[in-house]
């Protein structure tokens, strides 16, 4: 009699479900490694797990027969109790996957939203489109800074052309002084001529006498004219002085206004380049901002793709889920063929991989299922698409 | 006025995930998280293409569309199927329920969009 972790009972009887349990183990470990992957190895540990379980179970202490059934229930209770666990945290594990990628993609969302706000706000400043934008606006107001600084020198012309005109009527006046001269000029010769004739009036004797009173009155008159000569005289200096001194005010005003003219074209020129400066560093940057955002989007593109990852490995451990889900029913029906037939036989992995591949719905889920180990599906160009 | 696209997809993120691209390009999204959520939700709305998986819980992609097409108001209405799914034999159930074409994922968001503006109705 020997004893088999603290049972005692035939070597055969003790030994034979633990010798099935570890050679099952070690053959789907080994078909694991040699490309089954890690379900095969899932396998594994459960088997090993029950011969362990069984090694333990007091029930083994019975006959063979009963220690094997005792065996294949405590299995078949091990899977029950284990794999539901397994499952819960496969579905947990993916749910939380999907709910971070789904906040992950919101995000995307948001960022890809603001970015496109930006660029529609950055589109106004540069001189992409629109009355609005800023390159439009330095354009127009470049243009009608221009016509104001056209309209001011235009009234500086007409003002010289005013300032000629006083500086001509200077030029009358001096004729007019000229002209006065003259009078008076005339008016002393006629007086003269009076005086000339009234000596010759009083040499005639009372013959004269009457010629003698119209030189006196000749005489009279050239006074007269001769006052008068003077009068005008004085007023054309006096107009004279005053048309100076408006030509002279005019032409310091002229001045003052050329001077500020120059002054307010110049600050309008500086103000228009410093305006010029700041509208073209705008469109740069709102340039720059538009390749960076068009990169950005490239990116979030590309982003996209990544994220739809997820949804393909959600696919997978849900696969896997509902197979693990399957495993119960695979050990409880071993163990009731055991009980009607007496043949203990090792569970057919083939019925859960068969079970499990009649799920797939990708390429690299067969071509792992095949013994692949790594494979990369990309994203499907415009080539690849089927139009119907 | 923007166009009205039914992404139907038993996934929050891939939902997300194809709105983004959708709305990024112009278009109006209402979403069904699966067959029988979106025939409840394209009710009495104007929709000019669905983007629709295949494999989703209640009522799988190949079903809705069928049932889709059965509605006088959307019998002429594009629909795209995008779909994890490649195989040949499903494609041509996709075809034979009425869909217009098939989109292996993951996709690039501009192949989508491809799709979606050669077969959008006007």
């Amino acid at each position: 009699m020997k004893t088999i972790f603290g049972y005692e009972g035939s070597v055969n009887a003790k030994l034979a479900p633990l010798a099935i349990a570890l050679a099952g183990g070690a053959g789907t470990i080994a078909a694991g490694w040699s490309g089954w992957g890690w379900y095969t190895v899932l396998w594994a540990a459960l088997l090993l797990a029950g011969a362990v379980w069984h090694a333990y179970a007091p029930a083994a202490a019975a006959g063979g027969d009963t220690m094997i059934a005792s065996y294949l229930q405590g299995r078949e209770q091990f899977g029950a109790a284990v794999l539901p666990v397994w499952g819960r945290h496969m579905e947990n594990s993916r749910t939380q996957m999907e709910d971070a990628v789904s906040d992950l993609a919101g995000r995307f969302s948001s960022i890809v939203d603001k970015l496109d706000h930006a660029l529609h706000v950055s589109s106004l400043a540069g001189n992409q489109d629109g009355a609005q934008s800023m390159t439009a606006v330095f354009s127009h107001s470049e243009s009608q800074l221009a016509s104001v600084v056209a309209s001011m020198k235009s009234a500086l012309q007409s003002k010289q052309a005013m300032l000629g005109q006083i500086r001509d009527l200077e030029r009358f006046t001096r004729e007019l002084r000229d002209m006065a001269e003259g009078v008076a000029s005339i008016a002393a010769q006629t007086n003269l001529l009076a005086l000339n004739a009234a000596i010759e009036a009083a040499r005639a004797g009372p013959a004269g006498a009457g010629f003698a009173v119209v030189a006196q009155e000749v005489r009279h008159l050239s006074s007269r004219s001769a006052e008068t000569g003077r009068n005008i005289s004085q007023r054309v200096g006096q107009i004279s002085s005053a048309i100076l001194a408006a030509s002279h005010a005019a032409e310091q005003s002229s001045d003052a206004e050329d001077q500020s003219m120059q002054s307010a074209e110049g600050m309008i020129d500086s103000v228009l380049a410093d305006f010029r400066t700041m509208t073209d560093a705008l469109v740069q940057s709102s340039d720059l901002l538009k390749q960076e955002s068009i990169a950005i989007q490239g990116e979030v593109g590309e982003a996209l793709v990544q994220l739809q990852f997820q949804d393909r490995v959600s696919q997978v451990m849900t696969h896997v889920r509902e197979n693990l889900e399957l495993m119960p029913a695979v050990l409880e029906e071993n163990r009731r063929h055991y009980e009607a037939t007496g043949e203990l036989l090792a569970p057919d992995p083939a019925a859960l991989l068969d079970a499990l591949k009649s799920t797939y719905a990708m390429a690299e889920e067969h071509a792992v299922h095949g013994g692949s180990k790594h494979v990369a599906p990309k994203a499907a160009d415009a080539d690849e698409i089927t139009f119907f | 006025m923007a166009k009205t696209i039914l992404v139907v997809d038993d996934s929050a993120s891939l939902r997300q995930v194809v709105g983004i691209a959708l709305k990024g390009a112009g278009y109006d999204v209402i979403e069904g998280r699966d067959g029988a959520d979106a025939l409840t939700k394209c009710t009495g709305q104007k929709i000019h293409l669905v983007v629709c998986d295949v494999n989703m819980p209640n009522m799988d992609g190949i079903t809705f569309v069928k049932e889709f097409k059965k509605l006088a108001s959307y019998r002429f209405t594009p629909v795209i199927m995008l779909t994890t799914e490649s195989q040949e034999s499903k494609k041509e159930e996709g075809k034979a329920a009425g869909a217009k074409a098939w989109v292996v994922k993951p996709f690039k968001p501009e192949v989508l969009l491809g799709a979606v503006a050669k077969l959008v109705l006007p």
